[in-house]
Formats: structure tokens, sequence, C-alpha cells
């Protein structure tokens, strides 16, 4: 065939042409493809629907190659979401767990307290304590409840068990740091307070030891 | 660090608690979510109790269970309900168990009590802090329910 030929085309199958472009168009690959191969005529139009064929076959394959990356992408991404909650969660977990007891003086321990209590951490918290004063041989022992804004009745009520049980051990027991909710959840269950000293926060707890400390003649500041 | 901020927590979860971090991690979840679901502060910090208290009978008397935590906001108060299922012993004397310093076998020992792990308050805890208790005996083991109004 010679370049300047001119051919004539039936308008039905330029049609199905376009028809089979314009279900690629909307990635519906089969039905384009299948109108594509149902040309079954031999001449210089053919070879165009041909190289058609061959184009919207690669396109088809090319697009389904990027769905299943996308896909993939997307589960990599969930995982990586949830380990990154658990991360989060653990972190939080370490924070809430975490119940230190801190010698910041000689004879001086300090158990801040933050995040939840519940009935069974405050039971290891006291066994915790107690133990440490006996250990330590403490004098004082100050519990930092600033952290902790919500506790069960029977919790609070605990607590001040915990700080009657460490006089008992011959030391002295500062709860800081009560707020407005807890002293009223002390208050409303008739907890009897004698013997149990309260302030306001951590640092009037530790300037009222050293006063003491003074006025006993123990010099507190020389020895740490 | 926007990639590592925790995406918000979806109203339903099930938690597989097997010791005390998933106890605490638990609690920490459940607070954020009855934050999430319009709970005010103090309100939420008791549902992180009644969470702790129900998942840490779980690990102590069951060896470990399920939890599943419920945020409701279509009613009119928010609520969040939680459900701890376990394939332990049943409890045998219920009106015994929830009461304060107590468990199935009657009043515990004073002097046991630190060495036990527990005060013997948590159901009780559960039962003052919940707006409805529920226990069900189950086939496979018990099914402690609790709902918490916001």
């Amino acid at each position: 065939m010679n370049e300047g030929e001119t051919i004539e085309i039936p308008y039905r199958r330029i049609q199905r042409v376009i028809e089979a472009l314009s279900y690629a168009s909307v990635d519906e690959f089969e039905p384009s493809l299948e109108l594509l191969r149902s040309f079954d005529d031999e001449d210089a139009f053919s070879e165009l629907e041909t190289a058609f064929t061959v184009f919207v076959e690669e396109l088809g394959e090319a697009k389904r190659a990027l769905k299943e990356a996308l896909e993939r992408h997307e589960v990599t991404n969930r995982e990586l979401e949830g380990k990154l909650q658990t991360i989060e969660l653990q972190q939080a977990a370490i924070r809430d767990l975490s119940t230190p007891i801190i010698e910041v003086w000689s004879g001086v321990l300090c158990l801040p307290v933050v995040g939840i209590v519940d009935s069974q951490r405050s039971a290891e918290m006291t066994e915790t304590l107690l133990e440490t004063i006996v250990a330590k041989q403490s004098r004082l022992a100050i519990v930092d409840i600033t952290g902790i804004d919500v506790m069960d009745t029977k919790t609070a009520d605990h607590f001040i068990k915990m700080a009657k049980a460490v006089r008992l051990l011959g030391a002295d027991c500062i709860i800081s740091g009560i707020n407005p909710a807890i002293a009223q959840t002390l208050t409303h269950i008739g907890v009897d307070l004698t013997g149990v000293r309260t302030l306001r926060s951590l640092r009037d707890a530790l300037q009222l030891y050293l006063r003491e400390a003074d006025q006993l003649g123990m010099n507190a500041r020389t020895a740490v | 660090m926007a990639l590592l901020k925790a995406a918000p927590a979806p109203p339903v979860r099930t938690l597989a608690i097997r010791g005390r971090s998933d106890v605490v991690s638990a609690g920490s979840l459940a607070r954020r979510m009855a934050l999430e679901a319009g709970f005010g502060h103090r309100r939420a910090r008791e549902v992180a109790i009644v969470v702790c208290e129900l998942a840490s009978n779980l690990v102590r008397h069951a060896g470990g269970g399920t939890l599943h935590l419920e945020a409701a906001t279509d009613g009119p108060r928010p609520s969040i309900s939680v459900s701890a299922r376990d394939a332990g012993p049943p409890i045998v004397d219920l009106a015994m168990a929830v009461v304060d310093h107590c468990d199935c076998g009657g009043p515990i020992d004073p002097a046991l009590l630190l060495r036990r792990g527990g005060l013997g308050t948590g159901l009780g805890a559960v039962l003052r802090l919940a707006d409805l208790f529920e226990y069900h005996a189950t086939l496979e083991g018990k099914d402690i329910r609790a709902l918490l109004l916001g």
C-alpha cells in the first residue's frame, strides 16, 4: 500500500475502535479488548486496530500492577499505624505502672503517684513503701498524689491506712498534693485523719521536713 | 512528629488481657475512649478505674481473658460499656465477692491483704462507680459487664 493511497473504512469499524477506547478510558479493559479482538478484516486499518489492542493490553497490565502496589502500600501503612498505636499504649502503660520510690534525702522517701490507681496498684504501692522504709530505715515518707484526681473511696481509704502503717513502723508520713475531689471523697466516707499529715505540695512537705530537722538539731542539708 | 500522633480510638475495642501491662494499657485506652465520647475528665478516670479493676481480676483470678469496650454517643448521655470475659471458674458467692475486703470465701485476713496482691475492693469499686453491673455465668466461664454514663 502506498503512502498517498486513500482507503475506505466502514463507519461501524471506527465506531468500534472509539467504543473500545472509551471502555479503556474508564478502566474496563476486558470489554475493550473483546471489542478490539473481534475484528477479522485484513487491511491497513486492521494494523491500527492491532496497535490499539497492544496499547490497551499494556495499559491494563500497568494499571493492575499499580493497583496491586497501592494495595500493598495500604497494608503496610495499616500495619505501621497499628504498631505506632501499640508503642503509644505501651509508653502510657510504662508511665502508669512505674511507682518509683526515691530517696530524696537520707532517711526521706518520696513516692510520686501518677496515672490510674486501682485497688491492686494501691496494694502493691503499700507493700513496696513499707518494705523500703524498713530496708532503708527511713524517718519520713512523702506520698505525693498531685497526679491523681480520682480514686475509688476504698482505695482512698487505703491510702490513709498506708500512712498510718508507716507511722507504726516508726516513720512519719506526709501525704501531699491532695486535690479537691479526693479531699471530698475522703471526708465523705468519714476517714479518720488523726495522725496523718497532709500538705498542699511536695515542696511544702520537703520544706517542713527541713524546718523540723533544723529544730531537732539534725543537719538535714549535709546529711545527703 | 505528626505520624506518631495516635489515631483516634475507635468506639469499639476488644483487648486480650494477659498481664499487668495489658491492664494498664486497657485503663489508658478506656480513659481516652471516654474522653472522646464526651465524658468529663473525672468520669473518664472513673471509667479507667473500673476497667483496671475488671482487667486486674481477669489476670489474677482467671489467668487472663478478653475485655470488650464499647462507647456510645447516640443516647442522651455518652456511655461506655465494659465487658470482661474469661474462661476461669465462676464466682461462687457473688454477694460476698462484691463486699469490700472480702472474696468468695468471706472476709480477707488483714495480715494477708498485702501479700495477696489486692485489697479485695475491686468489684466493690466497680459496683460503686458503674451505673449498671451485671454478672453472667457463661458456658465458657464468666462475663462481667459494667456500664458507665458520662
